[in-house]
């Protein structure tokens, strides 16, 4: 019985043993699974490690663009500094990218919490690596506990125990293998994620930095144009900045020198003026004086008339009276000296008369008029022929030309030249007289021919002075005063005088007048 | 009082022109009723019958007054001046008797009222002739502006 008991027995060891086998069977092929696994994580980490190199390498060549960008940068941030005003721009550029540092900073900050997961993640794998090595442990004791129950039941059991002992160990040696394995594998899958996050991070970076770059790339550009066309502008400027600087130069010359000729030009003036007012001066006191002498002369003149005149009449009066009632008591001489006295205060009332006449005439205004000068000659010529009834005149006038000039003094001239024609050519038998005028320029020449006593030439000179005399009083009667007279009233008209003569053979005399006389 | 009404009054200064003026009109009958003064304030008193004449019978009916133009004292101008402004003596006919031909004169002299101006002449026959004819005009051939006094001179 016991020994059925026993086979029985047996037959249950044998039958859980082939359990045993069989499940170590089946941990022999999870274990090669588990290899295989193994090897493909292996592959795949080298496969990382190779990608991570790669990505390492570029990230070194990232690194150099980025000092070569931080270079060019500094470059920018020179130009920038060199350029006030684009310097405030790229400031607010910078604020621009600090903003958007600032973002990334909070990309980053989720990226940490994403990696955060993902380690909460691994630990999760972590504890179900623990949970299954607990469930291997669980599974040792178990076989610990059916190997007791294997030793209890029997030694031949012991060949199967020592023989799963051997598998067991074998197993424990797989599972640490395992664990390690799966140790190095959440090692490599954190480095792999982190690497991973890091490259992202890299990448996020550079395609930032690359749109960086190529933004300050297009901002340089824009900036270069823009510094390009400031350029020309500015040689322009500054070539227009030289131009007007040296028209101002030019100007400030030019008004330096009219400042210097103005203040010549003043000083001159104030001469000029100072001058005036003294000329002025001058004339107003020359005026006054003049008024005064010619006041002088007025009374003067009066005097001559009135105070020579009335003893003059009173000489002649009382001769004239003593002759009237004392006849009878007067001798022949006593009546020829009587005579005498009575023709020379005659002769001298002549003489006050006519320098009287004489003086008027300077001070006179000339009243101006067209003279019908022909029609004027050709009368007086009558009248002064008619004071001659016994001697024989002849007298031409041809065609005269008529001009301005004050009517009354001019037939004066032609009187007196008419008178002294006829008077110096009274020993003539006949007495011949041309007169005529000739154009000549401004002027209208005028002349009276006679065929009388004529003048020496010597003398000519003397001819239109006052009290000039060429000839005697006994042969040709006059006061010397008539030329002078002719003489006084042409000048004034702003004519000439003048004579030729020949001694017994005549003589002509000519005056000029202006033909247009200013009014 | 003397009761002598006059008809010219020969206001002259001068002795010589003076004595040549009066022959001159008493060789033409023409100066019986006339009255010679020296100076222009005699002349005013004459006609006003003041001062040395204060008493004699009022002159004003006086036919022409001859005035010589330059007198010591008042002369010629101020006196025909007087005479025109008073309307006593206004229309008493003036002729300036005088040696003056200045045009000045002249013209003045007829602005203050003058009714003749005569320049005397130095040769005296024709100065004779020349206050004979002024005589004759203004004392016969001239109307008077007032009617003699009834009084006949003496």
């Amino acid at each position: 019985m016991q020994a059925e008991a026993l086979i029985i027995a047996n037959n249950e060891l044998v039958f859980q043993n082939a359990e045993k086998e069989k499940r170590a069977a089946e941990l022999i092929i999870a274990n090669k699974e588990l290899a295989f696994q193994n090897e493909e994580k292996e592959k795949r980490a080298a496969e990382l490690i190779i990608a991570n190199k790669e990505l390492a390498f570029q990230n070194e060549e990232k690194g150099k663009r980025a000092a070569e960008l931080t270079i060019a940068n500094r470059e920018l941030a020179f130009q920038n500094d060199e350029k006030g005003k684009r310097a405030a721009e790229l400031m607010v550029a910078n604020k621009e990218l600090a903003f958007q540092n600032e973002e990334k900073g909070k990309r980053a900050a989720e990226l940490t919490i994403a990696n955060k997961e993902l380690a909460f993640q691994n630990d999760e794998k972590g504890k179900r690596a623990a949970e299954l090595t607990i469930a291997n442990k669980e599974l040792a004791f178990q076989n610990e506990e059916k190997e007791k129950r294997a030793s209890e039941l029997t030694i031949a059991n012991k060949e199967l125990a020592f023989q799963n002992e051997e598998k067991g160990k074998r197993a424990a040696e797989l599972t640490i293998a395992n664990e390690e394995l799966a140790f190095q594998n959440d090692e490599k899958g954190k480095r792999a994620a982190e690497l991973t996050i890091a490259n992202k991070e890299l990448a996020f970076q550079n395609e930032e930095k690359e749109k960086r770059a190529s933004e300050l790339t297009i901002a340089n550009d824009e900036l270069a144009f823009q510094n390009e066309e400031k350029g020309k502008r500015a040689a322009e400027l500054t070539i227009a900045n030289k131009e007007l600087a040296f028209q101002n130069v030019e100007k400030e010359k030019r008004a330096s020198e009219l400042t210097i000729a103005n203040r010549e030009l003043k000083k001159a003036e104030d001469g000029i003026r100072q001058l005036n007012e003294e000329l002025e001066q001058k004339v107003i006191q020359r005026t006054a004086q003049f008024e005064t002498v010619n006041k002088e002369l007025e009374s003067f003149s009066y005097s001559v008339a009135h105070d020579l005149r009335t003893p003059l009449r009173a000489v002649h009066g009382y001769a004239r009276i003593l002759m009237e009632d004392h006849s009878a008591h007067l001798s022949g001489e006593a009546h020829r000296v009587m005579s005498n006295i009575m023709v020379y205060a005659i002769k001298m009332g002549k003489l006050i008369d006519d320098l009287l006449t004489f003086s008027r005439l300077g001070r006179k205004e000339l009243v101006k008029v067209t003279i019908p000068m022909h029609d004027m000659v050709l009368s007086l010529c009558q009248e002064v022929k008619s004071e001659h009834p016994n001697r024989n005149i002849e007298i031409t006038v041809h065609p005269l030309q008529s001009v301005q000039g004050d009517s009354i003094t001019i037939k004066q001239v032609w009187l007196n030249l008419v008178s002294n024609a006829v008077k110096y050519s009274k020993l003539k038998k006949t007495t011949r007289i041309e007169i005529g005028c000739g154009v000549l320029g401004d002027e209208v020449d005028y002349y009276v021919k006679d065929n009388g006593a004529g003048f020496d030439m010597r003398y000519a000179s003397k001819l239109f002075g006052v009290f000039q005399r060429l000839h005697s009083d006994e042969t040709f009667e006059g006061t010397g005063v008539g030329l002078a007279i002719v003489h006084r009233i042409i000048s004034k008209h702003g004519g000439r005088v003048w004579a030729e003569g020949k001694v017994n053979e005549g003589a002509i005399f000519n005056f000029s007048l202006p033909r247009n006389t200013p009014a | 009082m003397e009761l002598q009404q006059y008809d010219l009054l020969l206001v002259e200064d001068n002795a010589s022109d003076a004595e040549m003026t009066i022959r001159a009109l008493r060789k033409s009958n023409l100066a019986s009723r006339l009255m010679h003064v020296r100076d222009g304030d005699e002349a005013l008193d004459f006609l006003f019958s003041e001062g040395v004449f204060a008493g004699m019978e009022s002159q004003l009916a006086i036919k022409i007054i001859l005035l010589d133009l330059k007198m010591s004292r008042v002369n010629g101008k101020e006196v025909l001046v007087k005479i025109k402004a008073d309307p006593r003596t206004q229309r008493i006919p003036v002729v300036v008797l005088t040696s003056s031909k200045e045009d000045a004169d002249i013209e003045e002299c007829y602005q203050l009222g003058a009714n003749g101006y005569v320049v005397k002449p130095v040769v005296f026959d024709d100065f004779l002739k020349c206050i004979a004819d002024i005589g004759l005009y203004w004392l016969i051939v001239n109307e008077p502006p007032y009617e003699q006094s009834k009084t006949t001179p003496s």
